[in-house]
């Protein structure tokens, strides 16, 4: 049996937040993943580092908030943060009041802000709208969730953190009333684990409420779905947003090759259960396409949505419900931490560190504003000059991974999931969205003996279901030619049968 | 603009396509084919998929749905299609085994097996059952290929790996085609001592040789050899696109290739000429009749946006299965995509439906209601409605 001071249920960017919190602050720790880090809400966003400004106006605290985390990012995360640097476009006819609001609200929360003329605009990104009738610089920045987590774990690794990722918690041990421990099942082997803590920090989002239950507890939550496109260009180099009330599809975001935009927002009731509908598809695109117009003939690549973990609301509008976080004490031993945003993240786990620390009656301050975060300069490890080197050898055309960098992975993570390698290496996020550098993963895989070849077959099937998930929503132009060639070459020439 | 008469001009260089130019220009009709770029069946495994849904596949079409245009096509047509076709690759060095009334086996490079009608004579010895050993031999660096797929579904299968110091598809092919290295291969190949019944390849057994290197590698080891079609790139794909122009230049049709259709004339019912783009310059087509053969969306007959799909050439109304949610099943393994059926419907005379140009004739992968992975009818399809809009095409411009 494996013990810790905490165990924290959920790798999303606030349980990996917690995790190097107390690791810096020197308390035995445990993370507990069900899928694999940024699985839920964090990696399914913008990857929007906020500068505080969507939210000046109607949540004026988040707002702050946001702005104080993102300079902290920007110190202490410099290699997962890119300073982009983002606009608030006003359209014609959008509202002159809120424009007025908005300078306020930066005013007041302190938000440096810069109001440019269109032709000044259009200079900084040349695809914007010429129809403009200005825009309002903020210091907005574009983050990568999925490193964001792994810089975070990195340190608690380095501190003696233990981390169970694709281990799914089944059961909340407790004794005389309290949480003493968890029982959890590895997904790849079906092995259950049992590991004993002193406090247990659910920090599983929009999963909160099913976790808390394995305890007897209840966790307030409204549930919002939020989708969002990705396109197979990179349209813009700065994050534009639209300069009106948040609304469906008014924030463009670039990350690496390409830009990202969204959201909508809907009520859900199951997290595991969430599809997209070609209506969002339609509207983000018709949005986005308001602020940036080529984005109606961009080829996108994929469809996605993630699940909100919002405080529980009566407001029916989940774009106004209060970004802010909670922390709920479930008086047995259990806390849950909901809420918040990927921007606060940092700031959700000190106070949930805080509140642990006291708890403990322990003095250590958090550091984790202070100290960059660990492994960083191997971040620059992978430049496109070496991808290049290795071009005979390249596995995944769409982004240039090579087979050494895969079998890098294999060997230093031990993962038997594919879908580990392309977070790590961005293996299958191009065009094609994995169709033919899959095959070849799981092939290697397979030669380096981490899966058996029944394995990979089973892998192989599921990965094309997943993958189809996210596209099918994108399938018109390019990515339906491409799609179907796909699907030809598993289908036809590969001839895969349904899985039984 | 320079202007060139034709009798029939073809658009689009796949089976479909350059059987029909075959068939009119081997009738004396002067025939051009206009093409983009390399087809589709480059792609693909070079097998004549006919039908899958019986072992027999003349009797698979009879069960197929009444929309589906194999049923245009009269069964005599459909086997002389196929008979013509495997003359015509015999004639060109690329020998195809097999009969219209009976399906085989193709092994895949996942381990299952491919139903198919006509394959190329390297997969000739493809084990029909589960239970024959092979032993496969692969290529080191061969990034399409992993002999484990296999191995996971055939227990009696080992595998023994060969660096032939390329590793990409068409590099392995082309120093097959060399005799010295195809010596020190087999001096190789007979140093391992196989103990399993056949003995399997990727298909890189050439470029266009493999009849004869698959032969000779057999007789040389004592064993059956046949190959295992891979993903893109595709020696079988290639080999069969090669035969089949050359077959169409040798019956005197002109190509203009990478020349793709940017426009057309037309007067009252009639097409006048197709306007490609040339070097420099567009360039008008003029002839008496057309034959569309572009293939679907992969090959670029059809092009689908958020709200509609579109024919590329003529303009012409596309059968669409539905509104864009209904193209996708949920299913990925599904077979069932409602996209499938898209494409142009038409008359028994392979006229487009909805139209009144009477001189347009229709082929292959672009006709509505294929369902072409569903029913396992790619290139057999392709080859059966290329004979009847000839055809049909050859009456009209009598």
């Amino acid at each position: 049996m494996i013990k810790a001071d905490v165990i924290i249920i959920g790798g999303g960017a606030t349980g990996c937040g917690i995790a190097r919190d107390l690791a810096l602050r020197g308390i035995p720790h445990c993370l507990i993943e069900k899928g694999d880090f940024a699985a839920g809400a964090t990696g399914a966003c913008h990857g929007l580092l906020h500068s505080g400004g969507r939210y000046v106006v109607t949540d004026p605290i988040a707002a702050k908030e946001c702005y104080d985390e993102n300079l902290i990012l920007r110190r202490i995360g410099e290699k997962c943060v890119e300073q982009t640097g983002g606009l608030f476009v006003r359209l014609p006819g959008d509202s002159k009041r809120f424009r007025e609001l908005f300078l306020r609200g930066c005013e007041e929360v302190g938000i440096p802000t810069d109001v440019i003329s269109s032709t000044k605009a259009l200079d900084l990104v040349p695809n914007l709208n010429p129809e403009i009738e200005e825009a309002i610089k903020v210091p907005d920045c574009s983050i990568d969730p999925f490193r964001l987590c792994m810089l975070n774990i990195r340190t608690s690794q380095l501190r003696d953190g233990i981390i169970f990722t694709r281990h799914k918690v089944t059961e909340i041990v407790k004794s005389h009333g309290r949480c003493i421990g968890i029982k959890a099942t590895d997904q790849a082997t079906g092995e259950v684990r049992e590991i004993r803590g002193n406090i247990i920090v659910n920090a599983t989002g929009a999963w909160a409420n099913m976790i808390a239950s394995l305890a007897g507890c209840e966790v307030p939550m409204t549930l919002s779905k939020g989708s969002l496109v990705i396109t197979n260009h990179r349209l813009t180099n700065m994050v534009i947003n639209r300069l009106r009330p948040p609304s469906d599809g008014d924030i463009v975001v670039p990350n690496e090759a390409v830009c990202l935009a969204g959201t909508t927002s809907l009520a859900v009731e199951n997290p595991d259960k969430i599809g997209i509908e070609s209506a969002e598809v339609d509207t983000i695109i018709s949005e986005a396409g308001r602020m940036i117009p080529h984005f109606n003939n961009t080829r996108i690549i994929r469809a996605f949505s993630g699940v909100r973990p919002l405080l529980k609301s009566k407001k029916m509008d989940s774009h106004e419900i209060s970004r802010g976080f909670q922390i709920i004490d479930h008086t047995n031993g259990m806390y849950s931490i909901v809420g918040g945003k990927l921007t606060t993240f940092r700031l959700m786990a000190e106070k949930m560190v805080d509140t642990i620390m006291a708890s403990f009656k322990l003095k250590k301050a958090c550091e984790t504003a202070e100290i960059p975060l660990d492994g960083q300069e191997e971040l620059s490890g992978y430049p496109l000059s070496k991808r290049l080197a290795d071009m005979n050898d390249i596995v995944c055309e769409c982004e240039l991974v090579s087979k050494k960098e895969v079998q890098r992975i294999i060997n230093q993570t031990g993962t038997r999931n594919v879908g580990d390698i392309t977070h790590r290496t961005r293996l299958g996020m191009g065009p094609c969205q994995g169709g033919f550098c899959t095959f070849r993963a799981l092939g290697i895989m397979n030669d380096m003996s981490v899966i058996s070849p029944e394995q990979s077959m089973e892998m192989l099937r599921g990965f094309l279901q997943r993958r189809f998930r996210g596209i099918r929503y994108a399938l018109w132009g390019d990515q339906l030619r491409e799609e179907q060639l796909v699907e030809y070459i598993y289908l036809g020439i590969l001839a895969m049968e349904k899985p039984q | 603009m320079s202007v060139t008469e034709y009798d029939v001009i073809i658009i689009g260089a796949g089976v479909a396509g350059l059987t029909a130019g075959a068939f009119l220009a081997g009738r004396g009709f002067k025939v051009a084919l206009v093409t983009s770029g390399e087809p589709t069946a480059c792609l693909s495994t070079g097998c004549i998929d006919v039908c899958s849904r019986d072992h027999n596949p003349l009797i698979g079409i009879k069960e197929l749905p009444l929309a589906h245009p194999f049923h245009l096509v009269p069964e005599k047509m459909i086997r002389e299609s196929l008979d013509n076709f495997q003359t015509a690759m015999m004639d060109m060095g690329i020998p195809y085994t097999g009969a219209p009334e009976e399906n085989r086996l193709v092994l895949s490079a996942l381990g299952t097996f491919k139903t198919s009608c006509l394959v190329p004579s390297t997969m000739e010895a493809a084990p029909q059952n589960t239970k024959d050993s092979i032993h496969i031999i692969s290529f080191a660096g061969l990034k399409d290929f992993y002999p484990s797929y296999i191995i996971s579904r055939r227990k009696n299968t080992k595998f023994s790996i060969y660096d032939a110091g390329v590793s990409s598809t068409m590099g392995i092919a082309s120093h097959f085609e060399e005799k010295e290295f195809l010596e020190s291969f087999i001096v190789w190949l007979k140093g391992q001592n196989i103990d399993e019944d056949k003995i399997a390849f990727p298909a890189v057994l050439g470029l266009e040789s493999a009849a004869e290197i698959v032969k000779t590698i057999a007789n040389r080891v004592g064993k059956p050899v046949f190959e295992i079609p891979t993903i893109p790139p595709s020696m079988p794909g290639r080999r069969l696109f090669n035969a089949l122009k050359d077959y169409f230049r040798k019956k005197s049709g002109d190509i203009y290739w990478a020349w793709p259709v940017v426009g057309i004339e037309k007067a009252g019912r009639l097409i006048e000429a197709v306007v490609t783009q040339s070097e420099g310059r567009p360039n008008s087509l003029n002839a008496r009749a057309f034959i569309l053969a572009t293939g679907s969306f992969v090959g670029g007959g059809l092009t689908a946006t958020r709200e509609a799909i579109i024919e590329n050439v003529f303009n012409l109304p596309v059968h669409v299965p539905g509104p864009r949610d209904t193209w996708f099943e949920n299913d990925y393994f599904s077979f069932n995509h409602g996209i499938g059926r898209a494409g142009i419907i038409v008359d028994s005379s392979l006229r487009p439906a909805g139209t009144p140009m009477e001189n347009i004739f229709v082929c292959g992968g672009i006709l509505a209601d294929t369902e072409i992975l569903k029913n396992g009818c790619g290139h057999g399809l392709a080859l059966a409605t290329a004979h009847a809009a000839a055809q049909s095409c050859m009456e009209y411009i009598r």
